[in-house]
């Protein structure tokens, strides 16, 4: 279990950015640190992995981390850009970390398991991003850390390759104990049993993944966890929703059904399997997603249960 | 890699193709210009060749002007060093290498640059790595470190002979007409090569390269030893080349601080006077001007070789961890 109740301040020649946050990840679970670009998700992964300093605690299974330095926290690192030691060999880049473990695991296997066991012998420089970022997810396995910190693995590469890859890391991720960042909501949503919304080096919101998503804590955590936001007073009394400053997600939102009320379509996006479609609802915009292009007028229905009401004083900036 | 270029109507040739081409025709003209006795055709031809290739390159107008333009430099760059060998016959360069205090200038001209080199490098790569993790006041310390870049060389001697000789702050070191002022002379005008090429070196280090080795379990020292140096590696000796090569070449500094150097020379088992070849050169062209030529040559091949063999050293300097 990985405890953190850190706070550190972060300064250039303008402007300081403080970064305080109190999370807690459990034996072999993936929690999500999902932000916008700013919001001091990486510098957190950074202080974690004890490259800077910081004010208050980190524990992990129940030994304390704040004088170690990075060599001895036992936490693999894993980055966008790969980082991987170029004048070395695939297989010496998997094997750097064993001179200092004695229990490592083997380079070779772990390259069989990700796929890449034709590599072992090629420099990384040869190598594509998803076969480097699979080179580099060994290298972390290898010195069997007490939990990853993954800081946008899967952002630099290309949208088939970070299918496929995000697929493995999930199995891969299955039973070990992580911290992930990123940006991408729907990322978050595959990796992570638990999500922490970060906004201006705060956590907005933390919880279990779908709950995080069904319910938002906040306007902003909604917006960026890709719901749709409305005031009740702003949609027409058949839609049936309860009062007060709603969320909706997209999914939930159904698009010509005999019950509904009348909708026009302002816009429809094609996106891989579905359309998604903005809908104008009484004085309310909705985004749902429909199977096929639907009319101009058509109509819309959210079953009940799916709006969510958010907290009255659910301001953002508030932790 | 080798891109095949289509020049105009010509057929494409490959990259390497065409550079042995070009080149065998350019010694082909200069051979022909120097039989005839006429260096101004060679001159001519050259950059006439440079604006030909450059309209076969089909890049326009500004493609041939730039071309003249670039073949012009290559020609005042490269012209006056071949002409500087082909002038100097074997048999006085061997008659020149045949006199003792020649062989002891050149001796003095390659040791006391790899002293300079040797001790720029202590003292400039730890500076280097610490230019690079960044600190208060490194932009000045950076001025500081370039300053020598633009201060005239013989003022740079005379600098460094009154700080560091009689009276100085070593009392008892050396420094006029001795191998340690010589050196720190050297080191003096050289320094900011090899502590600017070994920051470059450090420069291109992924930072989160070193994170990574860090969380894999190596200390701050392991992950120098195992991934900052070899990656820096190359940077850090192709400042040194430079740094060597520039301490050769200077002159100024020298002939204020050591014109004449008391020096130990091993094949003579003793001290001996000797002189810094540029020093040599520029005196011996009063009194005999083709051994000023001859020890020219050899100090331009000296230089050279040095430079092709650590080029060829540093090519996979990545490995050397």
């Amino acid at each position: 279990m990985l405890r953190f109740d850190v706070r550190a301040a972060f300064r250039d020649d303008a402007t300081t950015f403080e970064v305080a946050a109190d999370l807690t990840v459990r034996d072999g679970e993936t929690l999500c640190l999902l932000g916008p670009s700013g919001s001091g998700k990486t510098l957190l992964l950074e202080l974690l992995a004890g490259f800077h300093d910081h004010d208050g605690s980190i524990e992990l299974d129940g030994r304390s981390l704040d004088d170690a330095p990075p060599e001895e926290r036992d936490l693999s690192l894993v980055f966008q850009n790969y980082a991987l030691f170029s004048h070395l060999s695939v297989r010496e880049n998997v094997a750097f970390g064993a001179t200092y473990h004695e229990d490592a695991r083997d380079p070779d296997a772990l390259l069989a398991r990700l796929g890449v066991a034709d590599l072992a012998t090629r420099s990384p420089e040869t190598l594509s991003g998803g076969e480097k970022q699979r080179v580099a997810l060994a290298r972390a396995l290898c010195v069997r850390p007490d939990a990853f910190l993954l800081d946008e693995p899967l952002s630099a590469l290309d949208a088939p390759t970070r299918e496929r890859l995000r697929d493995d890391l999930v199995d891969v991720l299955a039973d070990e104990t992580a911290v992930y960042v990123t940006h991408d909501r729907t990322t978050a949503r595959a990796v992570a049993d638990r999500v922490a919304v970060l906004r201006g080096g705060r956590v907005a919101q933390v919880g279990p993944t779908e709950a995080v998503f069904e319910r938002p804590a906040t306007r902003f955590v909604a917006a960026f966890t890709g719901a749709t936001v409305v005031e009740s007073t702003d949609l027409p009394a058949g839609l049936d929703a309860p009062t007060g400053t709603l969320a909706v997600r997209p999914e939930h939102v159904r698009v010509g059904v005999d019950t509904g009320v009348p909708a026009r379509v302002t816009r429809a996006v094609r996106e891989d399997a579905a359309h998604r479609v903005t809908l104008a609802v009484g004085d309310a915009e909705l985004v749902a997603y429909a199977p096929t292009d639907p009319p101009t007028e058509t109509t819309v229905a959210v079953p009940p249960g799916r709006w969510h009401v958010l907290p009255r004083g659910g301001r953002d900036a508030d932790a | 890699m080798s891109t095949d270029v289509r020049y105009g109507g010509v057929p494409a040739l490959g990259a390497r193709a065409l550079v042995l081409a070009v080149g065998a025709v350019q010694v082909a003209a200069f051979l022909v210009a120097d039989a005839l006795g006429r260096p101004t055709l060679y001159v001519a031809f050259a950059v006439a060749s440079a604006a030909c290739l450059g309209a076969l390159a089909d890049r326009g107008p500004f493609g041939i002007v730039a071309a003249c333009l670039s073949g012009a430099l290559l020609v005042a760059l490269v012209y006056p060093l071949v002409t500087l060998v082909t002038v100097a016959s074997p048999e006085s360069v061997l008659a020149a290498l045949a006199r003792p205090d020649v062989r002891r200038t050149l001796y003095l001209s390659v040791y006391a640059p790899l002293l300079a080199t040797l001790l720029a490098c202590v003292l400039g790569v730890p500076l280097a790595l610490l230019l690079r993790r960044g600190f208060p006041g490194r932009p000045l310390v950076e001025s500081l470190v370039d300053l020598p870049l633009v201060v005239p060389h013989s003022v740079a001697g005379l600098a460094v002979l009154l700080a560091f000789g009689e009276g100085g702050a070593f009392p008892t070191l050396p420094v006029l007409g001795a191998v340690p002022g010589l050196v720190l002379a050297l080191a003096f005008v050289s320094a900011p090569y090899a502590v600017d090429g070994a920051r470059e070196g450090f420069e291109t280090v992924d930072r989160d390269a070193e994170r990574a080795a860090r969380s894999l379990g190596a200390s701050r020292f392991e992950t120098f030893r195992r991934v900052t140096a070899p990656l820096a590696v190359r940077g850090v000796l192709s400042g040194a080349i430079l740094s060597w090569a520039r301490a050769v070449s200077e002159y100024g500094a020298v002939a204020v601080v050591a014109y004449n150097v008391s020096v130990f020379y091993p094949p003579a088992g003793e001290r001996v006077q000797a002189m810094f070849g540029s020093v040599f050169v520029v005196r011996e062209l009063d009194v005999n001007f083709d051994a000023a030529v001859a020890v020219a040559v050899c100090l331009l091949a000296v230089c050279v070789v040095v430079f092709l063999a650590v080029r060829a050293l540093t090519r996979d300097a990545g490995r050397w961890a």
